[in-house]
């Protein structure tokens, strides 16, 4: 096939997904710029440039947003990776029952956020939760505990429930990397004495870290959007101690009628996200070696 | 086999059918859709159901379409409809902050043009209450007085005499002391992120003659007034020192409280009328075990708060006589009884004291009568949905959180707030 | 030997039985509630197990809310947007794969990249996008929206997919005369098989659960899907938690079936697709 010919039937396949890209995300992207320089007060939108920006990098509320959703992610994103790997080591060790067990593991998955939320606000009710019921009566506290009312414990909440619900993607990707390993590098390793802390270290590791990259971005990139669980489980409270960046937009669109604020900040979050992703995919690349990409 | 371009030619065929059939509308019958939060609460349903029944029967050649929402998505949804300029015609919404965005069309032309007979079941406040710059965006419809409703078994069991609730705050607390125990609780301080907070502060506010703002709302004085900041560290106090308030108070909003008070884990509560079918609905043991009375105040004449849903038409209605036809149908006094019967939701018009059926619920005519002493809400500013259910809020959660320093967090609010009214 | 092998058998399994604990305590919870009457389910303090286990909520559900008509549309939309993601994530995957390879990296950081702004802000341009064409109120704003979310993971694990498809196959079905969309169709996709398997599962997921893109886009209801059905059943004034549980546990039937029956192909073509890539 001569190049040319190449070209066009390259465009021939890649075209259907841009012009569904152009449409239905591009517009809807751009639309969402343009309005972040606009004051947006109902149907009418006046030119302002950049003063939305201004506005919202001297508000305290941004940054404050910004720290919560720094430390939501973090911790979130960390967590999934540490339990996701965990978790498909241990089903990877166990021969007997491993497709029931990710399959069991799957499931926090497949229920809506805002569903799996909603039941776990309802486990976490200080009055007639079961969660303080069995704290109780095993004797690990006395009254019960308010759960979503305290800062710290409201934090731990959410960031709890967003690991259950996102652990099983992390894990899946996990599960699927270790059986690529070949296993004649497990028993190289065993034969020179290696014990299982070991074993992880020289075998294990150096295969799946590329993976973990791959697996940390794409959760980095999703998990700093979520706001479903906690719209339904604090609603950015108590005193904003769970206002991640997606809940302040949320409330200054839609409760603060501020749209065209609402979007700074969303292209604000957009920037960054972006910043994140180019710079971690940039440090985990060298290591990544000359592999045909 | 070339299955692209048949295939190609199918999807473009089928994009084509699906966008026409998209595009269809009814061409004869105007369809009036509308949308409020409401629609989808169960004990309403029969209701709304009949009253479109009977309109269509009534009004050949208009049909009337609701829109179901959740209620705590019910905004955004009108929100980006009327952006596209393609809302509900017939919506009930906060008034002032749509009127402002210009969301809602002014209804005087419609509004004047009725009989004298029809107009004068609304008073002047009431109207008032749906007026933002002098122009009529709404129809008052219905309401919710707010007073303290109390648990007669429960008071009784604490030695207490029903027939005397308490007047005053100091009453109140000596109430609330009785009233709470191991596990059980006198009351719960409503402090959870919705403006539910709100309508209570503002209630503790007014009751010790203090006031949140300034008359032209251009100011917020919770700091400012030493009354207001008095009873909101009174108020807050009974989940702090005082202890007559179930714990988790920032988490407390309309369905916890009136879990607790339906569970009996709360002697009182401070809410209107519909919050005694919700509990009853809950624990159907709790049928006529309650009585309501006045919220108790530290002056004379306090007021109560009353919320007023209205109904509206939105800017981009093309069918506005139509729409303010239903309105009417729906404001009449038929459905204004039913109402008050099945969600107790109550009347705004005043000719319905002696309707029989209000007359033989003795509840309702005790919140009528605390009605009439009442300032309405939501405040008419365009940004009061954010106040209510942002600022007010956090600083309340922030107040419990921290009750030392409940001085700073209330200036702060003050100057938050006071900018916020001025940025309009 | 064995010892310390059967210590570290048991060990796991302790550790895999209360992870297993901690996923599946919710749903037990929700299937429980479900089941219980009304009365029952703020008792204090809860109850694990009831004499009064009935299905009259679901049979309530039925009866009073359009369920079935809720769970036909989510089907509707959510196969819908699964067929359209799978024929666009195939087509432009293997088109890079096998002519644009450089642009592969680029074009999958710049899917990801229109993923990155909340849906928050573009729920309002969407609609307006959707209500000139006409759309609103249509499964196929829904399968539009849809199809875009899964795409930048979808077309990223085909890519892989392809990429360990080599491409003496593509260049053996062309000498014997066919053409490029014939190679594609009959030849390599069917190689890529699991890869597409995981696809469809991924986005079925996604579009099943959706909901303020549905919420915002249908205002019939008899257009709404099972998500947007659940909300409405959280009234300020009444909340039947039993029957919402239903609907939840509803809902979230067949996305499980589903799972457990494909699952395996989505290791396969993970592991395949995205590792080897």
């Amino acid at each position: 096939m001569t190049p040319r010919r190449r070209r066009r039937a390259g465009y021939a396949f890649v075209a259907p997904v841009a012009a569904f890209l152009a449409a239905v995300v591009v517009f809807p992207l751009g639309h969402a710029f343009w309005t972040s320089l606009h004051r947006v007060r109902g149907l009418n939108a006046t030119f302002v440039g950049l003063d939305n920006y201004r506005r919202i990098f001297g508000d305290d509320a941004f940054w404050h947003s910004l720290a919560v959703s720094a430390a939501f992610t973090g911790s979130a994103v960390a967590l999934h990776l540490l339990l996701g790997l965990g978790l498909a080591l241990v089903v990877n060790e166990l021969r007997v029952g491993r497709t029931a067990l990710r399959i069991v593991f799957l499931t926090p998955w497949m229920v809506a956020p805002a569903v799996g939320a909603t039941i776990w606000l309802w486990l976490l009710e200080p009055q007639f939760g079961v969660v303080n019921y069995l704290l109780r009566a095993a004797g690990l506290i006395s009254a019960p505990v308010a759960w979503l009312g305290e800062p710290g414990t409201a934090f731990a909440a959410i960031v709890a429930v967003d690991v259950w619900r996102g652990v099983p993607f992390v894990m899946l990707l996990m599960i699927a990397g270790l059986q690529t390993i070949p296993a004649e590098q497990y028993e190289a390793a065993s034969m020179d004495g290696a014990g299982a802390a070991a074993r992880f270290r020289f075998v294990t590791w150096p295969n799946l870290r590329y993976l973990v990259v791959v697996a940390s971005t794409l959760d980095l990139i999703n998990t700093i959007r979520h706001y479903d669980i906690i719209g339904v489980m604090t609603g950015g409270g108590p005193a904003g101690a769970t206002e991640v960046l997606p809940a302040l937009i949320y409330n200054t669109a839609f409760r603060g009628n501020r749209l065209g604020e609402a979007a700074a900040i969303g292209v604000a979050l957009l920037a960054i996200v972006l910043a994140l992703a180019i710079v971690y995919v940039r440090i985990a690349r060298p290591e990544r070696g000359e592999a045909a990409r | 086999m070339q299955t692209r371009p048949i295939a190609t030619t199918v999807g473009a065929l089928a994009l084509a059918a699906l966008c026409a059939g998209g595009g269809a509308q009814a061409q004869q019958p105007i369809v009036l859709q509308w949308q409020t939060a409401n629609l989808t609460e169960t004990q309403y349903e029969p209701v709304w159901k009949q009253t479109i029944a009977e309109f269509e029967a009534a009004n050949p050649g208009i049909k009337v379409e609701p829109v179901l929402v959740a209620r705590k998505d019910h905004w955004t949804k009108f929100v980006a409809a009327s952006q596209a300029k393609k809302a509900p015609c017939i919506v009930s919404v906060d008034l002032t902050t749509a009127a402002y965005n210009g969301y809602l069309m002014p209804l005087d032309k419609f509004w004047s043009a009725e009989p004298a007979d029809f107009r004068k079941a609304w008073s002047d406040a009431m109207l008032s209450a749906a007026k933002w710059k002098g122009q009529l965006y709404g129809l008052p419809i219905w309401g919710g007085t707010y007073a303290e409703i109390y648990n007669r078994d429960l008071v009784v069991k604490a030695g207490l005499d029903p027939a005397r609730p308490p007047k005053t705050f100091d009453e109140y607390v000596v109430w609330g002391k009785k009233l709470t125990g191991a596990d059980h609780w006198a009351t719960a301080v409503v402090g959870g992120k919705t403006d539910t907070t709100t309508r209570v502060l503002l209630m503790w506010i007014w009751a010790n003659g203090g006031e949140a703002f300034n008359a032209d709302m251009t100011e917020a004085t919770f700091a400012k007034d030493p009354k207001a900041l008095e009873a909101i560290k009174f108020y807050l106090a009974f989940a702090g020192k005082t202890a007559i308030a179930a714990p988790a108070a920032t988490t407390t909003n309309y369905l916890e409280q009136t879990n607790l008070y339906a569970q009996g884990k709360i002697a009182t509560m401070r809410n209107a009328y519909w919050a005694i079918a919700k509990v009853v609905g809950d624990n159907p043991a709790m049928a006529g075990k309650s009585f309501v009375a006045p919220a108790p105040a530290n002056v004379p004449n306090a007021p109560t708060l009353a919320t007023v849903t209205a109904s509206s038409i939105s800017a981009s209605c093309p069918n506005p006589e139509a729409a303010w036809k239903f309105i009417k149908f729906d404001a009449g006094r038929k459905w204004a009884v039913a109402r008050a019967k099945v969600a107790n939701w109550m009347p705004l018009r005043n000719d319905l004291a002696d309707d029989p059926e209000i007359k033989a619920d003795p509840m309702l005519l005790q919140y009528v009568k605390i009605g009439q002493n009442a300032r309405s809400y939501p405040l008419p500013s365009p940004v009061w949905a954010e106040i209510a259910a942002n600022d007010i809020v956090d600083a309340v959660q922030k107040a419990l959180l921290a009750p030392d320093k409940t001085d700073e967090i209330f200036r702060d609010l003050d100057v938050r707030v006071t900018r916020k009214l001025r940025d309009i | 030997m064995i010892r310390p092998r059967r210590a570290r058998t048991a060990l796991l399994w302790s550790i895999a039985l209360v992870a297993a604990l901690i996923a599946l305590f919710p749903f037990y919870w929700m299937l429980n509630t479900s089941l219980k009457p009304a009365s029952e389910v703020f008792v204090s303090p809860p109850t694990f197990f009831s004499a009064h286990w009935s299905l009259d909520a679901y049979a309530n559900l039925f009866a009073t809310r359009s369920i079935g008509r809720y769970f036909v549309n989510s089907l509707i939309v959510a196969v819908g947007s699964t067929l359209l993601s799978v024929f666009l994530a195939a087509l432009a995957a293997y088109g890079l794969t096998r002519f644009f390879p450089r642009g592969a990296t680029p074009f999958v950081m710049f899917l990801l990249f229109t993923k990155m702004l909340p849906e928050t802000l573009l729920i309002i341009p969407y609609f307006q996008l959707m209500s000139d064409v006409g759309l609103l109120n249509t499964h196929f704003a829904l399968i539009l929206a849809y199809s875009s979310f899964a795409l930048p993971f979808s077309v990223w694990m085909l890519i892989g997919f392809f990429r360990s498809i080599p491409r003496e196959i593509d260049e053996a079905a062309m000498m014997d005369g066919a053409t490029v969309l014939q190679t594609f169709v009959r030849v390599v996709l069917p190689l890529a098989r699991p890869g597409l398997v995981a696809v469809a599962l991924f986005t079925f997921l996604i579009a099943w659960n959706s909901y303020v893109w549905a919420l915002v886009l249908t205002t019939d209801a008899s257009m709404f899907v099972l998500s947007v059905g659940i909300a409405n059943m959280v009234g300020e004034y009444r909340v039947q938690w039993n029957e919402l549980m239903a609907a939840a546990v509803i809902a979230a039937l067949p996305v499980m079936v589903l799972y457990s029956l494909l699952e395996r192909h989505l290791v396969t073509a993970i592991t395949a697709g995205a590792v080897k890539g």
